[in-house]
C-alpha cells in the first residue's frame, strides 16, 4: 500500500514539475518579457535596468530555478493590469466560481449516477432510451448554446429569471442548470456503460444463480465494481471545479475565475493566466491522486501493480 | 458501446442498410461537406457584404424579405451567406486539427513502441501531462502567451486528443510487434519506416479512424467555444462559434442571428458522433 501511494505521489509531482516547466518555456518563448512590459521606445538603459532587476540577464537555467523557487514561495507575479499579486486576484474569485460549480456538481451526481444505473438495470426500456437520448443531447449541445437558449426562454420570453450578473441566488439558477445538465448527461452515459459491463460479468450470474436476491446483487456486487470507472470521471469533474465554468461564466457574466481567465487572455495579462494554469493543474493532479487512492480502496487488486489507471474521460 | 446501436447494427448487417439515424447523419455530414466545398458558388453574398437597407431583417416566415432567407444582422450582413462561410471555416479547422492530432499522436505512439525504455517513459509522461490539464485552459494559456492567428489556432486545436492516439498507437504497435507479421517483415530486412508505415499502420488504421470521428465533434465544440469567447477565429473571418458569440449581443432583438449557427453546431456534432459510434461498432477490432 505504501509503495502504491509513493508511486502515485511521484507521478503527481512529476506532472506538476512539467506544468511549471511548460509555463516557464511558453513564457520565455513568447518573447522578451522586458520588451513586452516596457514600451517599444523605452531607452535601452531602462530596458537593461529592468532585465537586471528581474534577473533576466542571468543564464536560463538560473532563471528556471529561481522561477521554481518563487512559485513554491507562493510568488506568482503581479497582474499587469492593476499591479496586485496575481495569486490574490485569482483566490478572491474562487468562492464565486465554487458557488456555481459545487451546486452543479451536486446536480451531476444526483441526476447522472441514478439515471445511468436505472437505465442499465432496465436496459432497452423506454426509460433507458430516454436517458440515452438525453445523454447524447447533453453531449452534443455546447454549453454556450444551452445557456443562451435557457436565457432566451426563461429570461427573455418568460421573464422569470435574470439573464446575467451575480446579485442574488436567483442569478445562479440558470448557470448552475446549464453546467449541471451537460455534466449529468455525460455521467449518466458513463455510469450506464460501466454498469452494463459489470452486469454482463460471470460473477453476477453466479450470484443470481446461487439465490442472492437481485437487490443484494445490485448493491453488493454490481455497484462497487461499476464504481471504479465512474470514480474516474467524477474525479475529473471535481478537479475541474475551479476552471470548469469558463464558457458558462462568460455567457452569464458571472465574475468567477473563468471570467477572469478570459479577460486576462484577451489582455495578455500573463501573470494571471499563468497563476490560473498552475492552480488548475494542481487541483487536477490532486483530484487524480485522490482518485488513484480511491481505486486502491475500491479494488484491492490495483494496490500492488502500478499500472496506469483506466482513463475514461475520453470516448 | 450503446447496445441499442449494437442491436441496430446487427439488423443493418443482415439487411446491408445502415439504421435511419445513421443515414440521416451521413446525409447531414454530406450536406455540410458540400456546403464547405461549394461555399463560393452557393453563398448569395460575400460574408462581409453589407445591406444597410435591410439591417436586422428577420428570416422568411417571420416577416423577412426574400433576398435574405435567414435574415440579416446589425450591419445588414446576410445570415445565410455568413452561415455557409462559417461552416467552411469550422469544418476546415476541425479537419486540420483532427489530422494534426492523429498524425502527431500516432507518430509519438510509434516512437514509444519502437524505442521503449526512456523514450517510452518520456512520451507517457507527456501523455500524463496533457491528461492532467483541461484542454480549454491549456489552449487559453497558449493563446494568451502567443497571441492568435489561424495557423496557430489550428495547430493548437491539433494538440487536442493527441494523447489518445498516442496511447492507442503505442498499445497496438507493441502488440503488433509481438505478432508474426511485423517480426517477419523485420527479418526480411525492412526499415522501421517501412514496418510502421506499410505494415503496422494499415493494420491499426480502423481503430485510429474511429478515434478521429470521436475527436472531430469535440474539436468543433472546442473551436466554437473559443470563438464564442472571442478568442478563436478573429473577425472579419467568421466561424459557427463566433457567429453565436456575435448574435448573443442581439439575443432579445434578433435571435435568428444566433439560432441558425447554433442549430448547425448541434446537428453537426450530433451527426459525426452518431457516425463515429456506428463506425466503431462496425470497424473497431478491439470490440469484437
Amino acid at each position: 500500500m505504501l509503495r502504491f501511494f509513493g508511486f502515485r505521489l511521484l507521478r503527481a509531482a512529476i506532472t506538476i514539475v512539467m506544468v511549471v516547466t511548460f509555463a516557464f518555456v511558453v513564457l520565455r518563448l513568447s518573447g522578451d518579457p522586458a520588451l513586452l512590459i516596457m514600451s517599444v521606445d523605452a531607452p535601452p538603459e531602462a530596458v537593461e535596468a529592468f532585465r537586471i532587476a528581474w534577473g533576466l540577464d542571468e543564464p536560463l537555467w538560473v532563471q528556471y530555478f529561481k522561477y521554481f523557487a518563487a512559485i513554491f514561495e507562493g510568488d506568482l507575479g503581479r497582474s499587469m493590469r492593476d499591479g496586485r499579486p496575481a495569486l490574490t486576484l485569482v483566490l478572491e474569485r474562487i468562492p464565486t466560481t465554487l458557488a456555481l460549480t459545487i451546486p452543479a456538481l451536486m446536480i451531476k451526481l444526483c441526476i447522472g449516477i441514478p439515471a445511468g444505473i436505472t437505465a442499465a438495470l432496465h436496459r432497452n426500456s423506454l426509460l433507458d432510451r430516454m436517458v440515452m437520448a438525453l445523454a447524447v443531447a447533453g453531449f452534443t449541445i455546447p454549453s454556450f448554446v444551452l445557456g443562451l437558449l435557457l436565457v432566451l426562454l426563461f429570461a427573455v420570453q418568460l421573464g422569470w429569471l435574470p439573464s446575467g450578473g451575480q446579485e442574488s441566488w436567483r442569478h445562479a439558477i440558470l448557470p448552475v442548470i446549464t453546467l449541471g445538465v451537460g455534466g449529468a448527461a455525460v455521467l449518466a452515459r458513463f455510469t450506464r456503460s460501466a454498469m452494463l459491463e459489470v452486469l454482463g460479468q460471470p460473477y453476477i450470474r453466479t450470484a443470481s444463480a446461487k439465490g442472492v436476491p437481485w437487490q443484494a446483487v445490485v448493491w453488493g456486487h454490481a455497484l462497487p465494481n461499476a464504481a471504479i470507472p465512474t470514480v474516474t470521471i467524477v474525479g475529473f469533474m471535481v478537479g475541474s471545479l475551479i476552471a470548469g465554468a469558463v464558457v458558462v461564466e462568460s455567457v452569464f457574466s458571472w465574475p468567477g475565475v473563468g471570467r477572469l481567465l478570459v479577460v486576462a487572455v484577451a489582455n495578455r495579462d500573463l501573470a494571471v493566466v499563468q497563476c490560473i494554469l498552475l492552480l488548475v493543474a494542481m487541483t487536477m493532479v490532486t483530484a487524480n491522486l485522490v482518485v488513484d487512492l480511491l481505486y486502491g480502496a475500491l479494488d484491492p487488486r490495483l494496490r500492488s501493480a502500478p499500472t496506469s489507471a483506466p482513463k475514461g474521460a475520453a470516448a | 458501446m450503446s447496445d441499442t446501436a449494437l442491436a441496430a447494427t446487427a439488423v443493418a448487417r443482415r439487411f446491408r442498410l445502415p439504421p435511419p439515424l445513421v443515414v440521416f447523419a451521413l446525409g447531414w455530414v454530406g450536406l455540410m461537406l458540400a456546403t464547405a466545398f461549394l461555399a463560393d458558388v452557393i453563398a448569395p453574398y460575400s460574408y462581409t457584404a453589407l445591406d444597410l437597407r435591410n439591417r436586422l431583417a428577420p428570416p422568411i416566415g417571420f416577416g423577412g424579405v426574400m433576398i435574405h432567407p435567414l435574415g440579416t444582422d446589425e450591419l445588414g450582413r446576410d445570415v445565410f451567406s455568413r452561415l455557409i462561410y462559417s461552416i467552411r471555416m469550422s469544418l476546415l479547422i476541425a479537419f486540420g486539427a483532427t489530422l494534426i492530432g492523429a498524425a502527431l499522436g500516432t507518430a509519438l505512439g510509434f516512437l514509444a513502441a519502437h524505442f521503449r525504455g526512456l523514450v517510452e517513459q518520456a512520451v507517457m509522461a507527456l501523455v500524463d501531462f496533457s491528461a492532467s490539464i483541461p484542454f480549454l485552459i491549456l489552449a487559453l494559456s497558449v493563446l494568451a502567451f502567443f497571441g492568435n492567428s489561424l495557423t496557430l489556432f489550428i495547430c493548437l486545436l491539433g494538440l487536442h486528443a493527441w494523447e489518445r492516439y498516442a496511447r492507442i498507437a503505442r498499445g497496438l504497435a507493441i502488440s503488433a510487434g509481438a505478432q508474426g507479421y511485423a517480426a517477419a517483415v523485420r527479418q526480411l530486412g525492412a526499415t522501421p519506416w517501412r514496418i510502421y508505415g506499410r505494415h503496422v499502420l494499415p493494420n491499426i488504421a480502423s481503430t485510429l479512424i474511429v478515434s478521429m470521428t470521436l475527436a472531430f465533434p469535440e474539436i468543433i465544440l472546442l473551436e466554437s467555444g473559443l470563438s464564442f469567447l472571442g478568442l478563436g477565429v478573429q473577425p472579419p473571418e467568421t466561424s459557427l462559434g463566433s457567429m453565436v458569440g456575435y448574435g448573443r449581443e442581439y439575443l432579445t432583438r434578433a435571435p435568428w442571428i444566433l439560432l441558425s449557427p447554433a442549430a448547425v453546431i448541434v446537428l453537426t456534432t450530433f451527426s459525426v458522433s452518431v457516425l463515429g459510434d456506428w463506425l466503431r461498432d462496425r470497424l473497431d477490432p478491439t470490440l469484437r
